[in-house]
């Protein structure tokens, strides 16, 4: 037995509303034929991450469509969650001097957790590859399916973590990874391609009275009149906030009311993260239009809400890797987002359709100033970006790339 | 000079509509006297944390009230702030090897401190143990100060680490006076400064505080999967053995078989970095099982100061199971809400709980139950005290009561009279 985790009941139909109730009623079909299924999700943390939040919505909705499902977490200890981020940072591309006591640890970990696995279930979804090798260790693996759902971009992985990785995916069932471009030549296993998504349900995504949210920006010291933009980000050095900042500091004589929130999701970790902190602290503490405003323990998924609603243009200045979904976020409040060409982030913003692709400062100003001064265009991208987001990145449509998948392998037994 | 610290503007007469008159002209009558008047206050961090939080409303307050207040923050390098970190865990009863290599880089970086301090303030308030040995260093220096100095301490010293208290003391000394947040937490061998007491306080005006519509305070829940139609108990608290998160369980369980329809909502607040912690939410899970309508939610999964504040104004009954407690500040923020609060007799909860008037007192798990029961039965009496509550916080742990205390204290230490025309509240002026 694993880590257990605090869950909700949630009901599928409270998403009609949102995705329609064909699409409901198409997701109870696609289940009926695996009813019952006993799938565990594994993952190695339970908060905080994206894998994380996703979970937290799929596995109460896969269980009220029938599905016997559940999430657990693995057993670690810090001296595994030292490899696993080294592990983590590797196979995004940053470069670790990978040693064998590494390996070794990462190892005894995944035997110890092999252990663990004593319930009967038909599918395993190991979630990220930080766990994957547990299958090597379990005594009889072909009793179930075994997937792996790949959440990180792999594409500049680095090669030794990622072969010596390789060798423990390659007897997968199936691997799922989140888009195309996030791929290595060698992928191991069969693919499936299965784009992140966001819950429409959320208290992220929930509709919420104009009061409430002047209330709350009000609260913040923010002036709910004046032009507002925001960014939603890690506290990274790739997330460029400085750039942020100085792009909207650009137009403070064309629009004396800008105002600029960043809002950070995470801690800052390493030391250009803290580097970068310190810097917009600094500027924040001297130009009062800007305003930081961090993740930590007060700041929740409602503010942010709050704020997103309330932008009038809604930046990436730049991303790390990966999907950055808070952008979806955004356009499901039908907001004009204006986003650096990275990662995911041009799948969400169809550059002259549901918002701009931006590269430079100058790029990212010119934006900015186009959609402060044409609100007919950014209301038009707002509407666009709903669609786009309804059709391509609701949670419904991941449950039912799920239901296939799941589907398949239950024929294939 | 050190590090300013700009802060935004805020005004009294914002909280003019919550307090009432009489108390905002108090406010400015105790002000009168100090016009002009020019305070620092000097902490360790402009980011995060409790003090850095009371700082950025109390400094841009006395401005508006016609003080002339700043806020200043020392320098120190990566291994002054190892040392800090660790002397403050030792004066809260965590060991420290407390090295003269430690105390040398206390002092060094004290002394640097004192002699970028400007002394030409009327009133400096030092926050905490950090840089405290700023004056001591000082008056070796130039053989006193200009204005009077006030050693503000926000931490439990009652089980400090004798080695660590027994070197930062005579720093302390040279103050003219020292507040603390309860009068249990001051030092017995303490002399010299005038003490007086501050017991914490919330900001109504803060996100966590403001009144919501009933739409949307529902709206959030039912995103949580919480019924509003369906009684709540609610506790907010991390998850350590001193909260009693099992205990809390316990309680719901015994009231749900005779409210089946009951439900618990749990909010912790957790640190990534906190094993224990850890350790303690995945008890409190195993303990909850299978019973979706126990609700154990965090900031983690994004659960900040709006949720807490719909959760609180919907719960029938706080409840706050504290076997041992700081000030239990979270107690106000439920009061506030007009909601009744059981919770532990420790700490500094009796002080904000009245017996029977604002909630119930508890030392047991069955007791715990029989009040939440009891409140759970008699709704009309929940509001009544949830009503003085409300009341309750009003006159005693807002800001502006904050505000209040050290308007007073700075009218006492300067003999303006005004204190003693505005006498201090029992129990806040302890000895001098």
């Amino acid at each position: 037995m694993y880590g257990t985790l605090a869950l909700s009941h949630r009901a599928l139909d409270d998403l009609s509303d949102s995705a329609g109730v064909r699409t409901i009623e198409e997701l109870r079909a696609l289940a009926r034929p695996i009813e019952g299924l006993r799938v565990l999700n594994l993952s190695v943390t339970g908060f905080g991450t994206g894998t994380a939040e996703l979970l937290n919505s799929s596995v109460p909705l896969l269980t009220d469509l029938g599905l016997d499902c559940s999430w657990q977490v693995v057993r670690t200890s810090e001296e595994f969650a030292h490899v696993a981020r080294a592990m983590y940072q590797a196979l995004g591309g940053v470069y670790v001097p990978w040693t064998q006591e590494m390996t070794d640890t990462w190892l005894s970990y995944a035997a110890m957790n092999a252990d663990l696995l004593t319930e009967p279930f038909d599918v395993v979804i190991v979630h990220d590859p930080q766990p994957s090798a547990i299958r090597s260790f379990v005594a009889d693996p072909g009793a179930m399916k075994w997937v792996l759902h790949c959440h990180l971009d792999l594409s500049t992985a680095q090669d030794d973590v990622w072969l010596q990785m390789r060798e423990h995916i390659e007897p997968y069932d199936a691997v799922i990874m989140e888009s195309e471009h996030f791929l290595r030549p060698d992928m191991p296993a069969p693919m499936r391609i299965v784009p992140p998504a966001i819950d429409p349900n959320s208290p992220r995504n929930m509709p919420l009275p104009d009061d409430v949210v002047r209330t709350v920006l009000e609260r913040y010291g923010i002036d709910p009149d004046r032009p507002l933009v925001v960014q939603v980000s890690p506290c990274d050095a790739a997330s460029d906030l400085m750039g942020a900042v100085e792009c909207c500091g650009a137009l403070y004589d064309e629009f004396p009311g800008l105002q600029i929130a960043l809002i950070l999701m995470t801690e800052p970790h390493d030391p250009a993260s803290r580097q970068c902190y310190e810097q917009l602290a600094r500027r924040s503490a001297d130009d009062p239009r800007v305003f930081v405003l961090s993740m930590g323990d007060e700041f929740g998924n409602v503010e942010i809400n709050v704020f997103q609603r309330a932008a009038d243009v809604v930046l990436q200045k730049g991303l790390r890797k990966g999907y950055g979904m808070w952008i979806s976020d955004a356009l499901w409040k039908r907001r004009p987002c204006v986003v650096a060409p990275v990662g995911g982030l041009p799948e969400q913003v169809i550059d002259g359709e549901t918002g701009i692709v931006a590269d430079s400062n100058e790029e990212f100003t010119q934006a900015i100033r186009t959609l402060l001064r044409n609100r007919g265009l950014a209301e038009q991208y707002g509407e666009n970006g709903r669609r786009h987001v309804a059709q391509r990145f609701l949670i419904t449509r991941y449950l039912r790339d799920y239901l296939e998948i799941l589907n398949e392998l239950h024929r294939s037994r | 000079m050190l590090g300013s610290v700009p802060t935004t503007p805020k005004s009294l007469e914002d909280y003019r509509p919550v307090i009432g008159d009489e108390r905002a002209e108090e406010l400015r009558a105790l002000a009168e006297p100090l016009k002009g008047a020019r305070v620092l206050h000097v902490n360790a961090t402009a980011f995060g944390g409790g003090v850095a939080e009371i700082l950025s409303t109390m400094v841009p307050l006395l401005n508006d009230i016609g003080l002339n207040a700043d806020w200043q923050v020392i320098k120190g390098a990566e291994e002054f702030f190892n040392v800090t970190k660790a002397m403050h865990n030792s004066l809260q009863g965590m060991y420290y090897d407390w090295t003269p290599a430690a105390r040398e880089i206390w002092l060094n970086y004290n002394k640097l401190n004192a002699d970028l301090v400007d002394d030409s303030y009327d009133f400096v308030i030092i926050h905490d143990p950090q840089p405290a040995a700023v004056l001591s260093f000082l008056d070796e220096r130039q053989g006193s100060h200009h204005g009077k100095w006030v050693w503000r301490c926000h931490i439990d010293l009652t089980d400090a680490q004798v080695q660590v208290w027994d070197f930062l003391r005579p720093h302390v000394e040279a103050y003219d006076a020292a507040i603390f947040t309860l009068p249990d937490y001051v030092k017995d061998d303490l002399t010299g400064p005038s003490i007086f007491c501050v017991p914490p306080a919330i900001d109504p005006l803060s996100p966590k505080n403001v009144p919501l519509p009933q739409e949307t305070v529902d709206g959030i829940l039912r995103r949580y999967s919480v019924d509003p139609a369906r009684p709540i108990i609610a506790q907010v608290s991390r998850f350590d053995p001193w909260k009693d998160p099992l205990g809390v369980i316990d309680v719901y369980r015994h009231a749900k078989i005779e409210f089946p329809e009951l439900q618990l909502v749990m909010i912790a607040s957790m640190a990534s970095d906190d094993p224990e912690g850890w350790d303690w939410y995945e008890r409190t899970v195993r303990r909850a099982g299978e019973d979706w309508d126990i609700h154990i939610l965090s900031n983690l999964n994004g659960v900040g100061n709006i949720e807490v504040n719909a959760f609180q104004r919907s719960a029938r009954v706080v409840i706050q199971k504290s076997v041992r407690e700081g000030f239990g500040l979270v107690v106000s923020e439920a009061l506030w809400k007009g909601r009744p609060v059981v919770a532990g007799n420790v700490g500094g909860i009796p002080l904000q709980i009245i017996e029977g008037e604002t909630g119930h007192l508890v030392n047991t798990g069955p007791e715990c139950a029989e009040r939440v029961l009891s409140l759970l039965h008699n709704p009309d009496e929940a509001d009544r005290m949830g009503a003085n509550g409300v009341e309750f916080v009003r006159d005693r742990f807002l800001t502006t009561r904050y505000l209040r205390d050290y308007l007073a204290i700075f009218n006492q230490l300067a003999g303006t009279g005004a204190a003693q025309a505005q006498s201090l509240k029992p129990g806040l002026h302890v000895r001098s």
